[in-house]
This record gives C-alpha cells, structure tokens and sequence, in this order.
C-alpha cells in the first residue's frame, strides 16, 4: 500500500516538474501539454474510476497549489475527469491499440472544456472563444502524441506497486 | 462523492479566504518545496527544450538546415569554448549591470521554470520573503543600457516567487509612447502581442515607437511601476471601433522565451 501510494506521489510530482520545465519550452503553437490530464486519464483507464478520482483529485490540487487561481478548479475537474473516464473504459469493448490515445484526447479537450467554464463562472477567466477552442483542441492533440510514450510507462510503474493479491486455501 | 466536495469546499474557502486563506499558507509551502527540484530539473532539460522551441519554429525546415550545415563548422568551435556557459554569464552580467543603474535596491533572481498552465503566464524564480521580495514588487531584466519589464510579484514563499508576465491576461500598466508622449493602459494578451488601449484619438503612432511604464497607479489594478521602464514596441494600430479610445498592439520588449534571469525592484507597490 505504502509503495502504491509512493509511486503515485513520484508520478504526479514528475508531470508536474516536466510540465513547468521542459514542456513549457516545447510548445505546439503556443499550447503546453497538460501531463497532469493525460496521467488522470491513464491511471483511470488502467485502475477503474475510483483510483482515477482519487490520483485526478490529488494530481489537481498539486497543481493548483501552482497557480494564480482560486484553489480547487483543476483538483474538482480531474476528480470528475478520472471518474469518468475509468467508468467510460468499462464500457467499452474494443481491442483497438489505439483506444488509450483516443480515450486521452477525447479526456483533455472536454477536461479542459470543463476547467475554463469553471472559471469563468468564477469571474477568473476571460480569454477569448477562439483561444479556448484553440486550447482544447490542441492540448488533445498534444495527449494523443505523448500517450504512447506515457502509457507503457505509466502500466509498467502501476503495476509494479499493484499489491499482490493473497489467496487463502 | 467525497473529493467532489472536498474539491468544492476548497474551492470556496480559497475564493473567500484569498490571499490569507488558510489555503494560501499550502501554497507557499508548495511552492517551496517545488522550486528547488524545479531548478534541478531546469539545469538539466533547458538545452533540450531550447532544442526543440527553436526547431518549432523554423519556417522551412529543408532550406534552414542548408544554411546551418554551413554555420556548423563554425559554431562548433565556439561551441566547444563552452559558449552556453559565456552566454549565461554574459546575460548575467547584464542583468547586474542593470542593477547597478537603478534607483531601488534590486534583488537579482533566477528563472527556474514557467507555469503549468494554458490560462495563465507566469514564471517561477528562486528568491522569495527571505531576499526581501513582497507581493506585486516590479519585475525587470535587461541590460545597463535599460530596464524592461516583466512582470509583477504574485505570490511569494519564503525561497521562491511565482511572477506574472506581463502578457498575462489579467496584466495591465499605464504605458506612454516614447514620441507621441500619449499614454494608455497596456494589457497583456496572452501568446498575442500586448494591446494598449484608451489613447487618445488622432494621436498620431509611429510603427516600432516605444513604449515605456508611466508610473502612476491605474483604479482597481495591482501593482505601481517605477516610470521610465521599456514595456516594448508598437507592432501595429488596430483599428478603431470608436471614437472614444485607439488602440495600439505592443510587442514585449523582453524574451520571455529564453528569460533566465531578472531583477526583482524593491520599489513602493502601491499608492495607499
């Protein structure tokens, strides 16, 4: 339990740190990626919705803590985001490879969606309509290319920490 | 269920509590813990993200990569006299420099890393309450031939600060143009050049006329700004929608692409 709880808290703080680092220098016409939205939905594709709400809750309120904004905006929208997303994986049946990558962009464009709302019914927000399709459309994009990067990683460290299941006879 | 609401209380405890919510005090501590991994991380992943930011923005590839091939021999011997190294202590040395010439004590900072979000532009530097930095301070780089702006102080732990840029969307500051002297509100707009809004009408704007900070407090915006610090150029007029105010685009006069260090002024930040 303890080891899940590590590697959970080594992920976010990794995306974190690339996010603010190095993705904030590789931008795809302007727009940063949001690692923080890709491993919500990744966790939640591979774990179920509930540990999807959970790492969704806590990768959020790590980035929030970041930002200039009223706390809680990214930490409510990935809570819902994970949930969500681990509830919708159940349901489909399909062995596509590139389900994971569809299920990211489709994830981040209405996550984003989602957080700008928020905001701006908070009266935080004000960016134009163009510069938030703009947005959303692109942070998608950028999740569908990094997923195949991310993914495979992201299985191999969760189901390292997975705690072994005891079967008693 | 559960964390829904705890997101939802969140959200309204720090919208009523603000800046001295009992969230706040999480957040500077958040941020003091980030901001020395973040300059690890920094140190090591800027030439590779300098890399790619200048491959992303080569027009044409194929033609680009002709005339490099042939810039290459040459810039490898400089390459190999260390020039990453002189080029961060040249641009260090300007900043100081600067810092020589300006009226307020300055605190020199380093750039460790840039915001995590689309929404907002902000940067994060490595001094904070310790340096003597406070909440909406001035941010300047340049060299000792003249400050430019960057920003203002928003929030501020005890080893590390967050800095708004000033093409933040929620930025503004009083602006005069260099020739004309008319003045107007300089608001950030994002990835887009600056627009500076509510001059006069028939002024007349000459292209690459520069822009500098007034000095004067604008009604109901943070922050106050020494005067005579460059903000940057007029890239354009944009036409006028009507015959109240012109309106003009400013292109930042900082990089904030390549920003890696800058003077925070311990100036007076409010008129109260």
């Amino acid at each position: 339990m303890i080891r899940r709880v590590l590697s959970i808290a080594v992920i976010i703080l990794t995306a974190l740190l690339l996010q603010s680092t190095v993705f904030a220098q590789i931008k795809l016409v302007g727009v940063k990626p949001e690692l923080m939205y890709l491993v919500t939905i990744i966790v939640a594709i591979l774990e179920g919705p509930r540990e999807g709400a959970v790492v969704g809750f806590a990768g959020g309120m790590a980035q929030d803590f970041l930002l200039n904004q009223p706390k809680g905006i990214t930490a409510l929208t990935l809570t819902l985001l994970g949930y969500a997303m681990g509830l919708a994986r159940q349901y489909i049946v399909s062995p596509s490879p590139l389900l994971p990558t569809m299920l990211v962009a489709a994830g981040t464009a209405i996550g984003t969606a989602f957080w700008q709302i928020m905001a701006t019914l908070l009266g935080q927000y004000d960016a134009p309509l163009s510069y938030a399709v703009k947005v959303c459309l692109l942070t998608a994009l950028y999740g569908a290319v990094l997923t195949p990067i991310f993914y495979p990683l992201l299985r191999r460290m969760l189901e390292g920490s997975r705690p072994q299941r005891v079967v008693r006879y | 269920m559960t964390l829904v609401a705890a997101s939802l209380a969140v959200i309204t405890l720090d919208y009523r509590g603000g800046e001295n919510g009992p969230l706040a005090g999480l957040g500077r501590t958040a941020l003091t813990v980030i901001v020395p991994m973040q300059r690890a991380v920094d140190t090591v992943t800027r030439p590779i993200g300098n890399f790619f930011s200048g491959l992303a923005h080569l027009p044409s590839l194929a033609e680009r990569n002709r005339q490099l091939e042939a810039e290459n021999r040459e810039l490898l011997a400089a390459a190999q006299a260390n020039g990453y190294k002189q080029g961060l202590y040249e641009k260090l040395s300007a900043v100081l420099a600067l810092r020589s010439t300006l009226d307020p004590s300055a605190v020199p900072a380093v750039v460790t890393g840039s915001g995590v979000s689309n929404f907002e532009w902000t940067v994060t530097i490595d001094k904070g309450s310790d340096a003597g930095i406070a909440r909406d301070m001035p941010v300047v780089t340049g060299t000792q031939d003249g400050a430019m702006l960057v920003g203002r102080v928003v929030e501020v732990s005890t080893n590390a600060s967050i800095v708004q840029l000033m093409i933040d969307r929620n930025f503004s500051v009083a602006g005069v143009l260099a020739d004309s002297r008319a003045t107007g509100l300089v608001v950030g707009e994002g990835e887009d050049d600056m627009r500076m809004g509510l001059v006069e009408p028939g002024t007349a704007v000459g292209g690459n006329e520069s822009v500098f900070t007034q000095g004067i407090c604008v009604a109901d915006q943070p922050g106050l700004y020494p005067p005579g610090i460059l903000i940057g150029q007029v890239s354009r007029t944009v036409p006028s929608s009507n015959a109240i105010e012109e309106s003009v685009s400013v292109r930042p006069a900082a990089d904030f692409s390549t920003l890696e260090f800058v003077l925070v002024l311990q100036a007076r930040t409010s008129c109260s």
